[in-house]
């Protein structure tokens, strides 16, 4: 197994520093364009950004926040305690008041977004070209952006003195991205080929089907928006079995609607990849908030034994990789795959180094006669009890040709300090805040990446240790998964889940995982 | 034979069903498009579940037998794949109106180019006779000892409330549906085809064809939809003097492949997806 770790490209050189902004205002405010703004001028600047996106489901009013947090080095996660609140409606400062320090640097006011943007560049001793630059990117109120800006940043001060890089990156070009998970998920889709996705709007899937919709001329696929989630499903298997490399996506409770399909194409063999971005359930649960409780749907879900394939990226990079993954197993082995996100990792931003690896997949389908009922060699529906038999033997056979192939793949990544007694497993979005939190800790992670086929392997990483688990769910699926293929039964003490909406952050786990340390 | 859309596969409908007049019209119009120079695999065959559903089973077409009541958007799934194929979908009632509606109604107002077939018996039969949504009120059954209380749907109705461009009734005869068929294919868009087919088990022809007449397209307005819903409402699926069949209603509209570029091109192109090297 390779052992990766995230490579510090900026090797340590000046002091590390880091700084987490939460910028909070009612939707409407502008809150995300400030934020996203912020973010690119700073990666572009050589500096590593992460945000992430807390809003409600509604459209105006409410309190949305989003907490930027950037470094000299590589960052994957928020900090609870922040260093500036910007505070887009004066409601802020009451909402987010345990998240601030002493020394936490407060802007408020009525002010436009803009105005805050050049306060924020001013605080940092940014050159306002940089902001100016953004601004003409960003097109939309050019004129009356740069005047809000140019008073908040000619209003403020300089108060930190950072080393800024003089670089200038290109973004998305060849060595630096500055990426959210939904991102990618689809450009995961069109470097494996993609050539339809359906979908029915549902948060937090729809930002794939966004990026998927806008590209769609230019690399000349289809996006297609369907009446409901089974309709999509099923368009999904009409698609797929003439040959098409074909995608669908939705959250949970739309996921419920086409499991009833998922047994379809476990059945009659269709190569179709699902994705699954989790929110909290059950029912309508959370609907703009985070969660990992849909493990065990996307393992046990669609009635009947079949082989599928479910795989769980960590951060976009591997979103990406893992998709490529899908569309491969899904097309050589003529079977469903499953991508598990979530809404931190499809909506959160990572700046990330490294062009992703994509596998490359045939288009391995032909259009011939495909059945939801047992079916003979003509196709036809049949009841005869060997033939039967023999079509369930070839499809369990399958699962054993996909586990002896899996092998070649990462089906878990280890980090941290690799001889440690302590070991954290985990798997999905919780990496980030793991990675930054075991920084400096004497502790090895694991992250688990197919959760179907299973990493039979894993045992060895984990036999002898303190074995700590970090999900964001309240039962602990991965924990149970553990338990039953490699027969390790972590104790509940050495659980750490986080089952409100909300992401990990990374000063609050390490407390946490600090306390389990042997 | 070339043309033969025969299957090795045993047909277990009823002796004497009326589904055998469906298939000996549907095979006769396509082996005569094959013997005319259309290929088997320009054709695509998608059913439900239920006794029509057996018709996969006897025409050997690419497609596929999919899940109760997902004909629709299967087919829709299918043309968006490959947008040059001919795509018939069957059903039953119980597909086409109670687990699927919802399909129906949508595919009807994407214009979508399906030729779709509704063996309407009025009667859920492989399950052995619930009533359906087009079952008379007063039928009584193992599950509904009572009777049903609830007034049938009209799908000629629903159709053209929906948007459908090609709304048509005929009864299980094979001259009839060699008919329509024909016109089917000619129409470019969604073509909804109710086939009135008595179940000779659970819910026997009660004197339909008696009461049947054909609509006098002469004198029939095929463009109004005004003059198409008077006709629907001869019928309400319930006590019957008198049923018009034939073509109610037939329009044309952009078809839902011409709504997207890419899939007008790839039309264009005489291509699908899987020839798209990327």
């Amino acid at each position: 197994m390779k052992i990766e770790g995230y490579i510090k490209l900026s090797v340590i050189q000046y002091n590390k520093m880091k700084f987490n902004i939460l910028i909070s205002g009612e939707a409407g405010k502008g809150p995300n364009v400030l934020t996203h703004l912020l973010g690119r001028a700073l990666v572009r600047k050589g500096f590593y950004v992460f945000y992430s996106r807390d809003y409600q489901s509604l459209i105006r009013g409410g309190n949305n926040f989003n907490v930027l947090t950037f470094s000299n080095e590589a960052v994957y996660s928020n900090d609870f305690k922040v260093d500036v609140l910007i505070d887009l409606d004066e409601k802020g400062l009451g909402i987010h008041k345990k998240r601030l320090k002493k020394e936490t640097v407060i802007l408020s006011g009525k002010e436009k977004n803009m105005f805050f943007a050049g306060e924020i560049f001013k605080i940092y001793g940014l050159d306002f070209s940089l902001l100016e630059r953004e601004l003409k990117e960003l097109k939309e109120r050019f004129e009356e952006n740069i005047k809000e800006a140019r008073k908040g940043y000619e209003k403020q001060k300089n108060i930190f003195e950072i080393e800024v890089p003089d670089v200038d990156i290109i973004l998305e070009g060849e060595d630096r991205f500055f990426i959210n998970g939904s991102k990618g998920i689809s450009n995961g889709a069109i470097d494996s080929g993609l050539d339809i996705y359906y979908a029915y709007p549902m948060t937090p899937a729809t930002p794939v089907m966004n990026e998927l919709a806008a590209k769609q001329i230019e690399n000349n696929h289809v996006v297609i928006e369907l009446e409901n989630e089974i309709a999509v499903a099923n368009a999904g298997v009409g698609s797929a079995i003439t040959g098409a490399k074909t995608m669908v996506g939705t959250s949970g409770g739309g996921f419920d609607l086409m499991t009833e399909t998922l047994s379809l194409t476990g059945i009659a063999e269709i190569p179709l990849v699902f994705y699954l971005a989790q929110r909290p359930g059950p029912g309508t649960g959370v609907a703009t908030y985070t969660a990992q409780g849909d493990l065990n749907i996307a393992r046990h879900s669609g009635h009947g034994e079949f082989p599928r394939i479910v795989l769980a990226p960590g951060d976009p990079k591997e979103a990406e990789e893992l998709t490529s993954q899908a569309f491969y197993f899904s097309q050589k082995h003529q079977v469903p795959s499953i991508i598990l996100s979530d809404k931190h990792l499809s909506e959160s931003f990572y700046t990330l180094d490294w062009k992703s690896k994509i596998t490359i997949s045939k288009k391995a389908t032909e259009f011939k006669r495909y059945n939801s009922y047992e079916k003979d060699k003509e196709g036809s529906a049949t009841e005869n009890p060997e033939i039967i038999k023999k079509n369930i033997e070839e499809r369990i056979k399958k699962k054993r040709f996909i586990e002896e192939e899996a092998v070649v793949f990462e089906q878990f990544k280890v980090y941290g300090k690799t001889d440690s007694e302590n070991v954290i497993i985990s798997w999905g979005s919780p990496k980030g805040a793991i990675l930054d939190a075991i920084d400096e800790l004497d502790v090895k992670f694991v992250q688990i990446l197919y959760i179907e086929p299973f990493p039979k392997e894993i045992w060895r990483e984990l036999i002898g240790k303190n074995l700590i688990l970090i999900e964001n769910n309240a039962t602990g699926e991965l924990g149970e998964l553990i338990k039953e293929k490699a027969g390790f039964n972590i104790p509940d003490k050495n659980k750490i889940l986080r089952y409100d909406g909300r992401a990990f952050l990374r000063d609050e786990l390490e407390f946490e995982i600090k306390k389990r340390l042997r | 034979m070339k043309n033969n859309l025969d299957t090795k596969t045993k047909n277990t409908w009823c002796p004497g069903c009326f589904n055998n007049q469906i298939l000996a019209g549907i095979k006769k119009v396509l082996e005569k498009e094959i013997a005319k120079g259309k290929k088997r695999e320009d054709f695509a065959i998608v059913t439900g579940i239920g006794c029509h559903a057996k018709i996969f089973d006897y025409i050997n077409l690419n497609g596929i037998n999919t899940l109760h009541g997902r004909v629709l958007p299967t087919c829709l799934g299918i043309k968006v794949g490959n947008p040059n194929l001919s795509i018939l979908g069957f059903s039953g009632d119980g597909d086409a109106y109670a687990e699927g509606i919802s399909h129906l109604i949508h595919t009807a107002r994407y214009n979508a180019d399906i030729k779709y077939f509704v063996h309407n018996n009025q009667v859920f039969a492989l399950t052995t006779g619930q009533p359906t949504p087009t079952t008379e009120i007063g039928y009584k059954d193992k599950t509904n000892p009572l009777g049903v209380k609830n007034s049938p749907l009209n799908p000629i109705k629903l159709m053209l409330a929906s948007g459908a461009t090609f709304i048509a009734r005929v009864f299980a005869d094979s001259k009839q549906i060699e008919y329509v068929l024909k016109e089917a294919l000619k129409h470019k868009g969604f073509a909804f085809i109710e086939i009135l087919q008595p179940c000779l088990i659970f819910h026997k022809d009660i004197g339909y064809k008696q009461k049947t007449y054909w609509i006098d397209e002469k004198n029939h307005d095929k463009t109004s939809f005004a003059k198409a819903w008077k006709k629907a409402e001869e019928f309400d699926y319930n006590i019957t003097k008198k049923i018009p069949l034939g073509i109610f209603y037939q329009i044309q509209k952009e078809t839902f492949i011409d709504k997207w570029p890419q899939l007008k091109e790839l039309k264009k192109q005489n291509k699908t997806w899987k020839d798209i090297k990327r």
